[in-house]
């Protein structure tokens, strides 16, 4: 018997030390100290915007649309799980959020649903909107929490949220993915004319971003995640590399691109900054300026459309 | 290779042609994302039933020894006062919706193992427990107590237990009173539940 407890054990162990998995762990281990970022913004209420945006890091974006405010996969955290430590804090802290129209969570991972970041913000918004499946694997908050299936839409205050089909996998803790088949999406927001999708965590699906551009032909901004994007052979079943997220925006057809989901908690073998000089490689080779695609510093904001 | 005779002499080309043109233009129109994964109930079932076989491990103390061993556990209905949506879960139930605050009625069947001079020996349990949180929903931290009876070979009793649990429940420490049990009186047992 204590032969076959050695053997369990050395199993576990070397399943937990090598490949991917061993070393993300390892790198999340030694992550250096969270870096502080200068300047932040207290009030990101835009007069001069009809469309702006503030990456808060990761997934995490701030959107107006005139006067309305729309908030991504809100993660506040100082950790992921209790074990991934945040490189960069959040680019916005969570008591200047303004009054949200709504908050959109894409999916259940830890780097995209974080409860303890819902109770940060539980006051400033009525509703968020989540996909099919996870509001049974959510606490109770004050804010209303409703599903949106794959093309259902959601309607309020000339605010239109729509749920888009992406590629991804749902769960949180690694085998409900076999159960939660249908927990992930993309969102495209509509308000006044104005058009934002959110990829939110999506490999290259080309058949899912022209689906989407059929419906939402005139998309004036897309959120694409760019990273992880090593290992490619591990990623690419559910993560868009650099060059995929400048294709799928050529897909989706939108005016404008910010980039997401980088360099702000380690979930890879990717360097950081590696993503961003990819895709600045990427823009170069494809004569792609800064006036299509924004890639922001934590906390910047952005007026992409002005009054 | 085929020329165009071939084509011309075979009637059934062109209309083919024709009907692989028709689709080809219709789903041009009508793109379509491929459909969400569907649910396979034999692999669900399969990794649920493989997690339920995670032991974990117990520290068996007595009045004069101390032993080991492992303790299994399964729960066939918990009423989750803290989750959204769904409060009464059968068998298949998620780290939130037990320790954002349950009540579960639970099933242990235990093996005692590794003391000087004793006997392996397994045991029986049934039991209800209620799980609190503590921090962020219970997700970072959540405590536990619970009652229980047991039946082992020759014996039968009560026990109480108390717990304290983190990372979304996968990892925790539980200890097991049982006062009347001989050669089991305190079992300290590392929770490993995954599900």
């Amino acid at each position: 018997m204590r032969l076959s407890h050695a053997l369990v054990l050395a199993l576990g162990g070397s399943l937990l030390s090598c490949g991917f998995p061993g070393r993300a762990l390892s790198r999340n281990l030694a992550a250096p100290p969270t870096r502080s970022v200068a300047n932040k913004i207290r009030d990101p209420r835009r007069a001069d915007a009809r469309l702006s945006v503030l990456w808060v890091g990761h997934a995490t974006v701030l959107v107006q649309m005139d006067d309305l405010f729309v908030l991504t996969d809100p993660v506040f955290t100082h950790t992921l799980g209790q074990i991934s430590p945040r490189l960069v804090e959040p680019g916005l802290d969570p008591a200047n959020v303004p009054a949200l129209a709504a908050v959109v969570v894409s999916h259940m991972h830890f780097d995209h649903l974080s409860f303890a970041s819902l109770d940060m913000i539980e006051q400033k918004t009525p509703l968020v909107l989540v996909p099919p499946g996870v509001r049974a694997n959510m606490p109770r908050y004050a804010f209303e929490i409703r599903e949106l299936g794959r093309w259902a839409s959601y309607e309020a205050h000339g605010l239109r949220v729509t749920a888009v089909p992406v590629q991804h996998v749902g769960g949180r803790y690694g085998i409900d993915e076999a159960f939660e088949t249908r927990a992930f999406t993309g969102y495209v927001f509509e308000y006044h004319g104005l058009s934002v999708y959110f990829g939110g965590d999506t490999a290259y699906a080309p058949a899912a971003f022209r689906a989407t551009r059929q419906r939402f032909p005139n998309l004036s901004l897309a959120l694409l995640p760019i990273c992880p994007n090593l290992p490619r052979g591990y990623m690419q079943r559910t993560h868009v590399a650099p060059a995929g997220a400048l294709d799928a925006f050529a897909l989706l057809g939108a005016q404008q691109l910010v980039p997401i989901h980088f360099d702000t908690f380690i979930n890879s073998d990717d360097a950081p900054g590696a993503c961003p000089a990819e895709l600045r490689r990427q823009m170069q080779a494809r004569g792609l300026g800064n006036d299509r695609v924004s890639i922001l510093d934590f906390g910047q904001q952005r007026v992409l459309i002005a009054k | 290779m085929r020329t165009a005779h071939e084509f011309d002499s075979n009637p059934g080309l062109p209309i083919a042609f024709g009907l692989a043109l028709f689709f080809a233009g219709s789903a041009a129109h009508a793109e379509e994302a491929p459909p969400p994964r569907r649910l396979s109930l034999l692999v669900a079932a399969t990794e649920w039933g493989l997690a339920q076989l995670i032991p974990s491990p117990l520290l068996v103390t007595g009045a004069s020894h101390v032993g080991g061993g492992l303790r299994w556990q399964v729960t066939p209905l918990l009423y989750s006062f803290g989750i959204a949506e769904r409060p009464v879960r059968l068998f298949l139930v998620s780290p939130i919706a037990r320790h954002s605050g349950s009540v579960e009625l639970h099933l242990s069947p235990e093996w005692a193992c590794c003391a000087p001079n004793a006997q392996q020996s397994w045991l029986a349990r049934a039991g209800l427990r209620l799980y609190l949180p503590l921090l962020e929903h219970g997700e970072v931290l959540s405590w536990s107590v619970g009652s229980s009876y047991y039946r082992a070979a020759g014996t039968d009793g009560l026990a109480g237990d108390l717990g304290l649990y983190t990372f979304s429940g996968v990892l925790g420490l539980n200890v097991t009173v049982s006062p009347t049990l001989t050669r089991r009186e305190v079992m300290s047992v590392l929770t490993l539940r995954y599900f």
